[in-house]
């Protein structure tokens, strides 16, 4: 009987999780495109299949984070509460949820790095171009 | 149904709108500010803005979530308004620390930018 509550924590926890990170990581890559386009200088086929690939990187390190925090570990003489069933769900879900608005932060930050990283190099290229008169 | 569960139950939905109904704004006013950054490029501005808003959404929603597993028994109807009061007003002051933390360093952007011009 005491078991079943977690069990039924594991039911609420799993849909919840896994349903997050493919929504944010679908986000994110979707809004993602520009900048690989951007830091493959216009490159689309290099940068889509980059773009793809880093997806299934977020969506393995994502899930994979979820499924080894998921134990449940509660003991107690008198049995499970539906309260402290809420609590320790709630610490999960939400502790999860900031790690994956961290996880998107940085995401982003490497986007605007990568972004800025081209463009420098791309005026660096192009500088001695101009000055050259030949 | 004991006072703490009726306590989450009114927690949460208020903690949601609040945090969604700012996001929102948010996310419509400050576009302007981001299309002056990115040199009015719109469709990239409008990525930008869709992940700061989901982040932003991530981490609040998530850390509203998160503080319920910290929460004091309670026993009386008294001390159950005095609970969500207090954790309502810490997270409300934390959102507002945060806003105007942001417009300073949207003004700072802006103003180095300018220099540089």
């Amino acid at each position: 009987m005491e078991n079943s509550k977690i069990i039924i924590g594991y039911l609420i926890y799993l849909p919840i999780v896994v349903s997050l990170t493919i929504y944010v990581s679908k986000m994110l890559f979707k809004n993602g495109r520009l900048f690989m386009i951007d830091i493959f200088k216009g490159k689309e086929d290099i940068a889509l299949a980059t773009n793809k690939l880093f997806e299934i990187g977020f969506y393995l390190i994502n899930i994979g984070w979820a499924m080894l925090i998921l134990k449940i570990s509660y003991y107690s003489t008198s049995g499970m509460s539906y309260q402290s069933l809420i609590e320790i769900l709630s610490k999960k879900i939400g502790g999860f949820s900031i790690y994956l608005g961290v996880m998107l932060f940085i995401n982003l930050f490497f986007f605007f790095r990568g972004r800025s990283k081209s463009r420098q190099s791309l005026k660096l290229t192009t500088k001695p171009q101009l000055k050259t008169p030949k | 149904m004991s006072y703490n569960i009726l306590s989450y139950s009114i927690y949460i939905p208020v903690i949601c709108f609040i945090t969604v109904k700012i996001g929102w704004l948010f996310y419509k006013h400050g576009e302007i500010f981001l299309l002056n950054i990115f040199e009015y490029n719109k469709t990239l501005v409008n990525s930008v803005n869709n992940l700061l808003l989901i982040g932003y959404y991530l981490v609040n929603l998530g850390y509203a979530i998160f503080t319920i597993a910290y929460w004091e028994h309670i026993e009386s109807i008294n001390q159950l308004i005095n609970t969500l009061s207090t954790t309502l007003g810490r997270i409300i002051i934390l959102l507002a620390v945060l806003h105007y933390n942001n417009i300073l360093i949207l003004t700072y952007i802006i103003k180095s930018k300018s220099l540089k011009q």
